[in-house]
């Protein structure tokens, strides 16, 4: 018989046997390659340098690659650019490497166009599909084909450029939704310099900005972060001053010294307030030779007309006029909220004439226009295919669309991460346009709005896998970022240049000759004096950096003058809706092209502190008024659609003006981004421009099925309900 | 008062049979493999130094195994006929990797750099003596703190804590 004690013994070494058996070890394998990747060494990173193809600021990034993989991504800190910084969106180009969702195969449509159903097919078949279509239309009809792209900086773009021309078709159009057009028509009419400006941030002592988020999107985030943070706290008895003007609480705007809210697309008569002050009191020798303004006009803008109009008091309107010109070197920013107003030309020309009246034009702590295309010098007529003018291409894109429904195209090739059927108001009826076409390529890593509407999807590598060259829009001065595949790529893609380059040399005659290279590779080994020349070390640094200092144009001399004042136009009555909708690039998402990588959508808003969906930021007191609380679901109903979001409360936004984020509401972009909200843009008229604030919005309370996730919630703790 | 414990005493053995294979199959006997390589052929018969298969043991932590394409260099026109290249080969032309069961281990909580050693001039034998007699891997030697620590004093070399376990 068992007594107690012993029943109790042998239990404790019966579990004492059964826990160590546990412990006995699995067979440990050790699998080493089939074919090692280039320089590897087991257990040892490499860094490679290449640049960061996740927005168009081009900064140059370092890549951790260990046993052949990408691990980490950093800021290059030897790039003018970025200097070692790197925002969550770059970092978040590892998530876009090894997504799941990845075209590994090209894809042949296999029900009706726009299904987006597809077949996989080799290369060959989808190859000898492309030269079928190319050769046909080329034989019938050449400048039937259209290429719209993103635009394409560097050689890259060369040689798209070059194969439409020797194909015979001068129709490329480029898309980029951010871009400052109005800024570029600005600086040619202000400076005569139809360029992006480059701030001197660090060396300035007093930023004007005019609704410019130039420290989350912008032209060139990390940049002017980088800068930022030297001219606040760099030098040792000068702690720069920064005003911010305009219609939301932004993170830019919460960095602020001073947050002078005034109403959606009146950015530009502040400007024009406070050049008034400057001229009527003479405060800079430039404002005091400018007197001829104030007959042009100017004398209209007294500080007590522009509260009238802004909402930005007397007192403040000549308080800041006053340092600002007293604190020389000092800048004055538009940003792309002010550029992106049906009057965005008028406000970045009023701006700009802040900066000529401050004498900085050209100057240390001022503005400055680098020759951005001097390193492509040797290329002449064709400098433009390698470093675009960074517009959007808007009206080329409406142009295009109008005559795809005319039939006047045979074939589209479509590439890049702009992704138009998503970032073009739904207005402009770009997929139903598309859908004219009769043969339709769309070279993408991912399938999305655009690429899913192609008969033909080819897959290419991201950028951390291919060849390529840049030259950044800002802060760059007229240096080249080299982009080098820092692994092998992981899925069996081929980049849309070398795709070209083969298609030319298949079609023979003019194409051929235009494109004489094999590979993208070997352009720019022919460019950069490579293998064993110069682009070696250049690969290495990331790119050939030189002088910064190099020539610049110099800026218009002469009288200033005054740009013609314009409203703003917002579609939609006033007492049918009240609101004005404000909508910004999310930080995270940017114009939606980072919504499938979930690093960045679990990253929270720094305003709002949402994540994984999309909302509407209204002011507490128009809330109350309304009778909605935070987290509440509404409709958001302009003239040209509605679309449901939830409340957030921001009392940072004018009373009369609500926020939304651009980047969420995408259909067709894979499981991390599709049903997150809808897409903005669907509130948006077609205008003749670009512009985000171009519409009057009504909230109705409505039910929603979603809540919003948020890290800073009311009720102090994580929504976690329906976040995935 | 005695007081039998027959059942007592059987725990000890069920204990002792459990535990001990986890702590004794380090110095285990050959360990199968998937093709089987002999050491004593490339190393004694054919004069190999054994850095021209484990190429990083002076660059890296690791010693580490030579990649498909590495083997093939040599068996691409050597010794074709053998059974154990033609599975080589088998897995050269399916482009698939070997996967080689691992034979040496070190403790947890220790880093060991091959690097610093074979730099500074120690006989990779030192550690794995009967290598170069040896087919597949083995190991002959517990890698035990001990060990290390004999030969570190008596070479007059760094006895630091922090060096290996940090």
């Amino acid at each position: 018989m068992l007594d107690r004690r012993q029943f109790l013994k042998l239990g404790g070494a019966t579990a004492f046997a059964t826990l160590f058996a546990g412990c006995d070890k699995a067979q440990k394998k050790l699998i080493p390659f089939v074919i090692p990747p280039e320089n590897y060494i087991l257990g040892e990173a490499l860094w490679y340098a290449s640049a960061c193809g996740q927005c168009p600021a081009g900064c140059g990034i370092v890549v951790r690659v260990s046993e052949g993989r990408a691990k980490k991504i950093e800021g290059n800190p030897l790039h003018p650019v970025n200097r070692g910084k790197l925002c969550a969106r770059g970092q978040a180009a590892l998530q876009a490497l090894y997504h799941p969702e990845r075209l590994g195969q090209p894809l042949k449509l296999s029900g009706a166009r726009g299904a987006g159903s597809y077949t996989p097919v080799s290369w060959e078949e989808a190859l000898s599909l492309l030269m079928g279509q190319l050769k046909k239309v080329k034989a019938e009809a050449p400048s039937s084909l259209l290429m719209l792209t993103d635009p394409m900086r560097g050689h890259g773009g060369l040689v798209a450029g070059r194969f439409m021309k020797a194909f015979g078709s001068p129709h490329r159009v480029a898309w980029e939704p951010l871009a400052p057009d109005a800024m570029l028509s600005a600086h040619e009419a202000v400076y005569g310099v139809r360029d992006l400006p480059e701030h001197d941030l660090a060396g300035t002592r007093y930023v004007l900005s005019f609704s410019g988020d130039f420290l989350e999107t912008g032209l060139s985030p990390v940049h002017y972060a980088g800068a930022y943070g030297r001219m606040r706290g760099d030098r040792a008895t000068i702690r720069g001053k920064f005003v911010h003007f305009g219609p939301r609480l932004s993170m830019t705007a919460a960095s602020a010294d001073l947050f002078l809210p005034c109403a959606p697309g009146t950015e530009g008569f502040v400007a024009l307030g406070l050049a008034h002050v400057m001229v009527r009191d003479k405060l800079t020798p430039q404002a005091a030779a400018a007197g001829h303004l104030m007959g042009e006009g100017l004398s209209a803008y007294t500080p007590e007309a522009v509260e009238k109009r802004t909402g930005v008091h007397t007192h403040e309107v000549t308080g800041v006029a006053r340092e600002f010109a007293g604190n020389q070197p000092g800048v004055a920013i538009a940003g792309t909220a002010a550029a992106t107003c049906g009057n965005g030309a008028f406000q970045c020309a009023a701006v700009a004439l802040l900066n000529v009246l401050a004498g900085n034009a050209g100057k240390p702590g001022g503005v400055s226009f680098p020759n951005r295309a001097q390193s492509f010098a040797k290329y002449g007529a064709e400098i433009p295919l390698l470093a675009p003018p960074p517009e959007t291409g808007y009206a080329a894109v409406r142009i295009a669309a109008e005559k795809m429904r005319t039939g006047a195209f045979r074939m589209a090739i479509l590439a890049g991460a702009t992704n138009p059927a998503f970032t073009l108001p739904p207005a402009v009826k770009f997929a139903e346009a598309l859908s004219k076409v009769p043969f339709v390529v769309a070279f993408a890593s991912f399938l999305d709005e655009t690429s899913s509407l192609a008969d033909l999807v080819l897959p290419v590598p991201t950028s951390l896998e291919s060849w390529g060259d840049d030259a950044a829009p800002s802060g760059h001065a007229g240096a080249v970022t080299l982009c080098q595949p820092v692994v092998e790529p992981f899925r069996d893609a081929k980049a849309m240049p070398d795709v070209l380059l083969a298609a030319a040399r298949e079609l023979g005659g003019e194409p051929a000759k235009a494109l004489p290279w094999g590979s993208m590779k070997e352009c720019l080994e022919k460019a950069y004096g490579g293998p064993g020349g110069a682009m070696d070390k250049a690969l290495q640094n990331g790119g050939f950096f030189g002088d910064a200092s190099g020539s610049r144009p110099a800026p218009k001399a002469g009288k200033p003058s005054l740009p013609k004042a314009a409203a703003p136009s917002f579609e939609g009555d006033p007492k049918a809706f009240p609101l004005v909708l404000h909508l910004y690039p999310s930080m995270a998402l940017y114009d939606g092209r980072g919504a499938n990588l979930p690093w960045l959508q679990e990253m929270p808003d720094p305003v709002s502190t949402a994540v994984w969906r999309n909302w509407v930021e209204v002011n507490p007191k128009t809330a109350g008024t309304l009778g909605l609380s935070e987290g509440d679901g509404v409709t958001v109903a302009s003239p040209s659609g509605k679309i449901p979001a939830h409340v957030v409360f921001n009392p940072g936004v004018a009373p009369d003006v609500v926020a939304m984020p651009l980047g969420q509401g995408h259909t067709r972009f894979g499981k991390f981004a599709n049903g997150r909200g809808e897409n903005p843009m669907t509130l948006i008229p077609a205008g003749e421009g670009y512009a985000l604030q171009a519409t009057r919005v009504t909230l109705a309370k409505t039910k929603l099925s979603t809540t919003l996730a948020r890290t800073g919630n009311p009720e102090g703790q994580w929504k976690v309900k329906n976040m995935m | 008062m005695t007081r039998k414990r027959p059942l007592a005493a059987l725990a000890i053995p069920i204990f002792a049979f459990v535990l001990f294979p986890a702590v004794g199959s380090a110095l285990a006997e050959t360990v199968p493999q998937p093709i089987s390589f002999s050491h004593k052929i490339h190393v004694t018969e054919y004069q190999l130094n054994c850095r021209f298969c484990h190429s990083s043991a002076n660059k890296s932590q690791y010693a580490n195994l030579p990649s498909v394409a590495k083997c093939m260099s040599c068996h691409r026109s050597i010794a074709t006929d053998k059974p154990e290249v033609k599975k080589l080969a088998q897995y050269w032309k399916e482009k698939k990797p070997i996967p080689w069961n691992k034979v040496i281990d070190l403790p947890n909580h220790v880093y060991f750099p091959h690097r610093k050693m074979v730099n500074a001039g120690i006989p990779c034998l030192t550690c794995h003596p009967g290598m170069d007699q040896a087919g597949t891997a083995v190991q002959k030697l517990e890698f035990g703190m001990g060990m290390c620590m004999e030969c570190h004093r008596k070479k007059k070399v760094t006895i630091d804590c922090t060096k290996c376990h940090y």
